[in-house]
């Protein structure tokens, strides 16, 4: 018997996991050989539903296939969704798409669950207090119009995220019959400052990278396996890069102040002080020695001592990266979000750009984008600075009638801009929502969307890997909730409330993408097919491949207004950057109620569930910090408390917090887990492209005292498991392998 | 580790297994014996005996409905079987497909629930009466494809190995004990190997050759048994069912 004092006993002296374990198998295989019952039959009890009339195609048990396109990021990855009974059950790349050829990443298949979650709104809700009171479509319609009556256009706004395709045109109509012209188009994680610098040095915005073609590819954060634009697609490029051009294994050089997903596949990782990256960019030019002109005149001071001081990378690292760039060319150097987010960030990304004009490489890495054929149908690209305007608009109260679709600036707008307060200025707000988050908490009027999977569509990806392609989005199961809608039915019935005459002829969303998408059938590629063949291919294909044209790129080499400033003193009472770090999982946020996101281990620290303060462990050792401490990281704009987490791959002089968690509404998956850095972030902007400078934030790191273990999947580190050291911790060379057979 | 504490636990997990063998019954005598299941009620009694059951030889006409079937093939209604892992239920469509063009029952008080169903477009509630654990993958169509297709048994027969002598039955009910001994009883059973004839139909008994394997089935005994033939069992892989 366990009585009351062995459990005492069990208290001082643990009962060792390994031994219950032991006792607790044979028991229970004891009691499972007897046979103990089969419980979970259900003979008599369960009901087996036929179908009324089933579809010829339908074989119960046997899956069906149906393409679509993945909205989890913009990326555009098309999908093939698996499909049994009638539910959609597991989704995988579609082949025939040339930028996921096949492949998709985790935050894609994570995609049912956005679809399934059970925090959905199901129907239209009014606002009523501090309630939402469930009310029916046409009374949400007639509300929205009765709203908009009298209203003038200049005081209706609409913040999205980005959109593309006949809703983005769909979109702009209503926008049109409203006679408003503010529709900001908002991202929070969007790679807007290089796309500015992008357009100086290439004269293209997005250019194509062509990782797979490059011999040595030098990133500037641009965590390009992992978040950066099209991760799918670049994961293929660089399979291709790393097994090398005319057999030699491209080498990838990382420079950033936090460790990424592509930083921790590098073969050389730099940790550059937060915000020289520029500087860095410059000192290579200059080691490199091939600059003429205006660039050598622009590189001429920064030799190496000045460079590595400045960036605090070791001056042999900087002749070693030059070396290399000289032996293997073409090389390419990328200039991702780490470098974007300062106050100089277009500098920043300028002067990498440079190093790529220096190298030759414009024209053989990176090629021209190809130019989408229907221009109204190619993306609005959402901007940071996009929401500050916003915000500055609904702060002075411009606004009586706001929308909301596809984007949460609640939850995502720097503290410091008060956009919750801001927002309620606006006399009578709808979002178009999934989820109640934090900006649909804050509507009038919530319109409930239908998920990706139960929706029409049509969307053009920014970046474009091979052909102009146009995605498909088409239901792959009927509505789970009978009062959700498409976000395309919805605006239909909108702009058909200010323009019935030229709407009249679609009944829905659907009807109104048949008919645009065989109006421009011959150029879509299906002359000569009729309508219902060419719409029957269409849509069984998922994708509209296009030739588009592709443009030439610039060469032109202009460093007029070049100028990199000298980097920022440390600031004695906030001494260390924050990085709000990007992470393939949670992106910006808006799919942190996926429980599969939030339970996969970020790739780099494999902690679930919850945020950290990502540290330097000399920086923690200086401070007195160790692994699971609580630490409050105050900034000018606010303070936050969260678990320490002491990681080599970031600068000393850098703390990290991911991004996307911190949530005070969206359900029960991503309530209450983790903080939000943008809580303590501070509205400081680029200069030059008025986007937000997310890696300006300086903060301090003070102890709260407390102490908790931190939930991650690598176990202790060089830990014992089992009772058995598992990893010893000696270099390589060190291992004698004889032994450990 | 406090060693005593064994004892306690192993004790523990005797009990249970105790307790649960006496719980059980006996299990049967395998492959052989039947064991009934609950008679369950369902929302249509649907008469097995009527469509499958076997022809009155006396009276062709048929007419009796208590004293013979049309014997219908089981593969005429239960469609997906040969198809798919599961079995499936007939739409309803199939029901009235037929029924529609035969007056003389129509007013027969279970042809009339049926059309109140297939008006109102509602799917009939069947209650489930061969159920598996949900850790186990029994497929139809392998067995279906096996036993009826390659080597040509009669339709009957074959369902019947599992799910008895339906043919009888008005709404169907378990006759076998479907547990995974009782799978395995046949599956461990040595079966007359036979070579596949010229079109490479092997005619009865477990085939023999690279197709044979390739669906699991275990390579034949060296040696032929004391009545000559040579025997081999069927797939035993666990990985089957438990995928």
């Amino acid at each position: 018997m366990i009585d009351s004092d062995s459990v005492k006993n069990l208290a001082g002296h643990p009962f060792d996991r390994r031994d219950f374990l032991k006792v607790l198998g044979w028991g229970g295989a004891a009691a499972a050989l007897s046979g103990c019952g089969n419980t979970s039959i259900e003979d008599g009890k369960e009901t087996v539903v036929s179908y009324v009339e089933a579809k010829d195609y339908v074989i119960p048990g046997v899956a069906v296939y149906f393409n679509s396109t993945c909205a989890q990021c913009d990326a555009g990855c098309s999908i093939t969704g698996k499909i049994r009974e009638g539910r959609v059950l597991k989704l995988e790349g579609n082949p025939e798409s040339p930028i996921n050829k096949g492949r998709l990443c985790g935050l894609g298949q994570a995609a049912v669950q956005h679809h399934y979650n059970p925090d959905r709104v199901r129907e239209p809700l009014l606002r009523n207090g501090d309630k939402g009171e469930a009310i029916s479509w046409e009374k949400a319609y007639a509300l929205i119009n009765e709203k908009l009556a009298g209203v003038k256009g200049e005081e209706i706004a609409l913040v999205s995220g980005d959109v593309s395709g006949h809703q983005k045109v769909l979109l702009g109509n209503y926008m049109d019959s409203l006679g408003s012209k503010n529709h900001f188009v908002y991202e929070a994680v969007s790679p807007a400052v290089v796309r500015a610098a992008n357009l100086k040095f290439y004269g293209v915005e997005m250019p194509r990278y062509r990782i797979d073609k490059a011999k040595v590819v030098l990133s500037f954060g641009a965590d390009f396996l992992g978040t950066w634009v099209s991760p799918v697609h670049f994961a293929q490029q660089y399979a291709a890069f790393r097994k090398g051009v005319d057999g030699q294994r491209g080498v990838l050089i990382q420079a950033e102040s936090k460790m990424t997903l592509t930083g921790a596949n590098a073969d050389r990782w730099l940790a550059v002080r937060p915000g020289t990256e520029g500087i860095l960019a410059l000192g290579i030019i200059n080691a490199l020695g091939v600059a003429t002109g205006d660039v050598a005149e622009l590189v001429k001071d920064y030799d190496k001592v000045r460079v590595s001081r400045e960036t605090g990378v070791e001056p042999s690292n900087i002749d070693k990266i030059a070396a290399i760039l000289k032996l293997r060319s073409p090389s390419l150097v990328l200039v991702g979000s780490a470098a974007e987010g300062y106050q100089h960030g277009l500098q920043n990304a300028a002067a990498i750009n440079l190093l790529n004009q220096v190298l030759g490489n414009v024209g053989k890495t990176i090629e021209a984008p190809v130019s989408v054929p229907f221009p109204q149908m190619a993306p609005a690209k959402g901007k940071t600075a996009a929401l500050k305007d916003l915000n500055d608009d609904l702060a002075a109260g411009k606004y009586k009638v706001l929308f909301n679709v596809a984007t949460n600036p609640v939850f995502t707008a720097p503290a410091s801009y008060k956009f919750r307060d801001n927002m309620a200025k606006a006399g009578f707000k709808v979002a178009f929502a999934h989820y109640l988050d934090e900006t649909a908490l804050q509507a009038d009027l919530v319109l409930p969307l239908d998920s990706e999977m139960e929706d029409w569509g049509t969307h053009v990806p920014e970046y474009l890997a091979d052909t102009v392609q146009i995605n498909i989005q088409q239901p792959l199961m009927e509505r789970l909730h009978a009062n959700t809608r498409g976000f395309g039915d919805i605006l239909l019935a909108l702009v058909k409330q200010r323009r019935a005459e030229e709407y009249k002829a679609f009944d829905d969303y659907y009807g109104y993408l048949r008919s645009a998408v065989l109006q421009n059938k011959a150029a879509l590629g299906g002359a000569g097919s009729d309508d219902d063949t060419f719409w029957n291919d269409t849509l069984s294909n998922g994708i509209v491949k296009l030739s588009g044209a592709s443009g030439a790129l610039s060469l032109k080499v202009d460093v007029s207004g070049l100028k990199l400033p000298t980097p920022k003193e440390i600031d004695e009472q906030y001494p260390m950057n924050l990085i709000p770090a990007v992470t393939s999982n949670l992106r910006d946020g808006r799919h942190t109620n996926q429980p599969w996101i939030q339970e996969s281990p970020d790739p780099l620290t494999t902690i679930v569930w919850d945020s950290w303060v990502e540290m330097h462990p000399k920086m923690a050792l200086q401070l007195g910090i160790v692994e699971g401490d609580i630490v409050k990281v105050t900034s000018k704009t606010g303070s936050v408390s969260a678990q320490v987490y002491l990681f080599p791959g970031i600068h000393p002089d850098a703390v990290s917090i991911p991004i996307g968690r911190g949530h005070d509404a969206m359900g029960r998956y991503a309530k209450g887990y983790g903080v939000n850095p943008f809580e303590i972030m501070d509205a400081v902007f680029e200069s030059a492209t008025g986007e937000l400078a997310m890696h300006e934030t300086r903060v301090n790191i003070t102890k709260t005292g407390q102490r908790v273990i931190v939930v991650k999947d690598e176990g202790p580190a060089g830990g014992r498991q089992m009772g058995r050291k598992i990893a010893a911790r000696m270099s390589t060379d060190q291992v004698d392998l004889s032994k450990e057979v | 580790m406090h060693r005593y504490l064994y004892f306690p636990v192993m004790l523990a997990g005797f009990l249970m297994a105790i307790g649960c063998y006496a719980a059980t019954d006996q299990q049967p005598t395998l492959t052989t014996e039947d064991d009934l299941g609950p008679q369950i009620q369902q929302p249509i009694e649907f008469p097995h005996y009527r469509h499958a059951g076997n022809r009155n030889t006396v009276d062709l006409t048929n007419s009796d409905p208590t004293k013979g079937g049309m014997e219908i093939n089981c593969q005429y209604c239960h469609t997906y079987a040969r198809r798919s892992l599961t079995a499936g239920i007939p739409p309803l469509q199939k029901c009235v497909g037929c029924h529609q063009n035969i007056p003389s029952v129509r007013d027969k008080p279970r042809i009339v629930e049926l059309f109140k169903y297939w008006d109102a477009k509602k799917a009939i509630p069947w209650k489930k009466v061969h159920d598996l654990p949900d850790f186990v993958r029994f497929n139809h169509e392998r067995h279906i494809k096996r036993f009826i297709e390659q080597q040509g048994r009669p339709v009957q027969e074959v369902c019947g190995y599992c799910h008895g002598q339906v043919k009888e039955m008005t709404t169907a009910r378990r006759q076998k004990p479907i547990t995974m001994g009782w799978c395995v009883s046949c599956h461990m059973k040595e079966h007359v190997v036979v070579v596949a004839n010229k079109d490479g139909i092997p005619e009865g008994g477990t085939p023999l050759g690279k197709q044979a394997y390739w669906y699991t089935f275990q390579k034949p005994a060296e040696t032929k048994n004391a009545a000559g033939e040579l025997t081999a069992k069927g797939p035993n892989d666990c990985w089957l069912c438990h995928k």
